[in-house]
């Protein structure tokens, strides 16, 4: 079966005045359906941009230099702007990642969900207020009549989250990419709002692309995981084994970094040095400097992703094979 | 909402209170009025008649009572230059004020506020980059040289506009207009276009860059990510937060229209307040100077008070904020 979202050979390029840096490099991954997809890594590593790039996006200078990106059998990269904003909302949900600043402040909470509907359903204004109450209601909002008339500042930020995320499946799209969806929350309305989305997805069996560097969140939400470092996939694979055997000495020293709840672990093992910028990336392997197993071919030549097969594979010289993460 | 409003509207005339009390200082202790207003052949008994007419017996507290009841019903003292009452002077030179700056005032909405939407969402275009290099011009030459520039073009050199004064006028008894005849419309095209062309460019200026900074926002994004069509973004998403400072703006710049047209209507003699408070000056004319000063101050605290009582129906949010 095709999957519903194929990603090939994504590049992009933030163009200076001597050359183009570049940001992602060459990512190809899948999305099933229904299926959610982790995507994990440093902030800078490029997965914010992935998701903004899948649905053209991203901000200039920024741009997509190569890449096909295809939904449910179509291609998506290379439309109009105008086919675009049918794509965005209506096919593709969007959750943004601060509550805060992603409402507009001016207009009412119910104003965001019609003028969305409005955008994409030929429906009347007041079919459109019956389904915004709806999803006002479905996310756990108390009064949702009430809520429609209210405008951003009277909610708080995890109420605001709720309507965030009511707002990217209000249109019953066929995925959502969630970009660090609970970044911004406090800890304890985190729970509730993961909690919510594994909800949501579980009632709508809409496919998610999930965005964190939380791998904690990865663990709880993700069917598969994504890693990213430096504009590139260093590996993938479904969330058990990676998250349990990880296979490439990034992705291993990220998990040795992250607190567990299960206690008593051990110590944490920060990652020594920190992710390069785009202007100065490492040759060869560019997590060689930072990686124990470094030897001279990581330095020269880049590792391919390769692996058992596609969906499971890790680009690295000297794959750790232990079980102990 | 009624705290607010009722806030807004104290403040107003405290400020107000203090306008008039600058004005009041200015009449009571610059100039003489025993001297500007009495005969060369005055008897003491005139004299004296008339420090009882003015009050200038009486202490300073009371005068200023006096003073504030005068502004209150139209009493605004007499002029030390003509002897005639300032309000009658003053209502005489209001209406080719007033029909000066609307005209203006229409000119800046209909040219600068879509034209600076237009650069607002499409800053890299070639339009919009020739209209902020013009804008340029406006904001930086000073209004004198411009309407002497148009003068030069316009009347000297083609001798299509008239250079001076308000064409014919028609007297509506209460009011003295100049735009029922054509000449009163053909003398209103240079003054207009003169007094406005700072404010078009500001306008302009303004506008755009509150739209880019709004297009670069959080929510908008958000809104485009969610497919919200183009034209609902940004005439209602993007706009509607730009108001606030652009209406504050327009309502100031409005203001000054009216009060800055004193050049305009001196290099157009256009028999308006500005060309009347020019004369004052000239000749120490101390109560019109300070009734003219207390007038603009009373508009422009009018229309800022108008401004922040529209406020809460833009954005709800400063009711809160003030409560």
């Amino acid at each position: 079966m095709t999957p519903l979202l194929d990603v090939r050979d994504l590049s992009i390029v933030l163009p200076r005045e001597d050359r183009d840096l570049v940001a992602l490099n060459n990512a190809s991954f899948t999305l099933g359906r229904g299926e959610v997809l982790g995507l994990v890594g440093e902030s800078g590593a490029g997965k914010s941009l992935t998701g903004a790039a899948i649905i053209d996006l991203l901000s200039p200078p920024l741009r997509r230099s190569a890449g096909r990106i295809t939904l449910d059998g179509e291609r998506i990269d290379g439309l109009t702007p105008a086919q675009m904003e049918k794509v965005r909302g209506r096919r593709i949900g969007f959750v943004f990642q601060d509550p805060l600043t992603s409402l507009n402040p001016v207009l009412t909470i119910g104003r965001h969900f019609t003028d969305t509907l409005l955008s994409h359903f030929d429906i009347s204004f007041a079919e459109a207020r019956r389904r915004a109450v709806h999803w006002i209601g479905r996310v756990g909002l108390s009064d949702p009549e009430l809520r429609f008339d209210q405008y951003p500042h009277h909610l708080s930020g995890g109420m605001r989250q709720r309507i965030v995320i009511a707002l990217a499946l209000c249109c019953e799209p066929l995925m959502v990419i969630a970009d660090e969806p609970t970044t911004a929350l406090d800890v304890s309305v985190q729970a509730h709002v993961l909690k919510l989305l594994r909800d949501l997805h579980a009632e709508t069996g809409v496919a998610v692309l999930l965005i964190t560097h939380d791998l904690g969140v990865m663990a709880k939400m993700a069917d598969r995981v994504a890693v990213l470092y430096a504009g590139r996939i260093v590996e993938i694979g479904p969330a058990a084994r990676l998250l349990g055997a990880p296979h490439h000495p990034y992705t291993r020293g990220l998990l040795r970094a992250t607190p567990s709840h299960k206690a008593a672990a051990g110590r944490l093992e920060p990652i020594p040095g920190s992710m390069p910028n785009l202007a100065s990336i490492p040759s060869g392997c560019a997590f060689h400097p930072r990686c124990p197993r470094a030897t001279e071919i990581c330095r020269d030549r880049v590792p391919v992703l390769e692996g058992r097969h596609e969906g499971d594979a890790v680009a690295c010289w000297h794959p750790v094979t232990e079980d102990r993460p | 909402m009624f705290r607010y409003a009722s806030a807004r509207i104290a403040q107003t005339v405290v400020v107000l209170l203090a306008i008039a009390f600058i004005g009041f200082l200015l009449v009571s202790n610059l100039g003489d009025p025993l001297a500007s207003l009495l005969p060369p052949d005055a008897t003491p008994q005139d004299r004296a008649a008339l420090i009882a007419t003015l009050h200038l017996d009486q202490p300073v507290a009371m005068r200023f009572l006096t003073f504030l009841k005068g502004l209150l019903v139209g009493d605004f003292g007499i002029s030390y230059r003509s002897h005639e009452p300032v309000a009658a002077l003053i209502w005489e030179r209001l209406p080719a004020t007033v029909e000066l700056a609307f005209a203006s005032l229409a000119i800046t909405l209909l040219v600068g506020v879509p034209l600076g939407v237009y650069c607002g969402i499409r800053p890299r275009s070639a339009l919009a980059k020739a209209v902020m290099f013009v804008s340029i011009a406006g904001v930086t030459l000073p209004t004198f040289v411009v309407g002497i520039l148009l003068i030069a073009v316009f009347s000297v050199k083609l001798g299509l506009l008239p250079s001076f004064g308000r064409g014919q006028t028609v007297d509506l008894g209460f009011w003295k207009t100049g735009l029922l005849t054509a000449s009163g419309w053909r003398a209103l095209v240079l003054p207009a276009i003169t007094l406005s062309l700072f404010q078009v460019t500001f306008v302009i200026r303004m506008i755009r860059t509150q739209l880019m900074e709004v297009g670069h926002s959080e929510f908008i994004r958000f809104a485009r990510a969610r497919g919200v069509e183009a034209r609902r973004i940004w005439f209602v998403h993007a706009l509607k937060n730009t108001l606030l400072p652009v209406i504050t703006v327009l309502a100031l710049q409005f203001g000054n229209i009216i009060a800055f047209s004193v050049v305009t209507e001196n290099v157009f003699a256009w028999p308006g307040l500005g060309s009347l408070f020019l004369q004052s000056i000239q000749t120490a004319d101390m109560p019109v100077i300070s009734v003219y000063l207390i007038i603009i101050g009373a508009i422009f605290m009018m229309l800022n008070l108008l401004v922040e009582l529209s406020y809460p129906l833009i954005d709800q949010r400063v009711l809160r904020e003030r409560a």
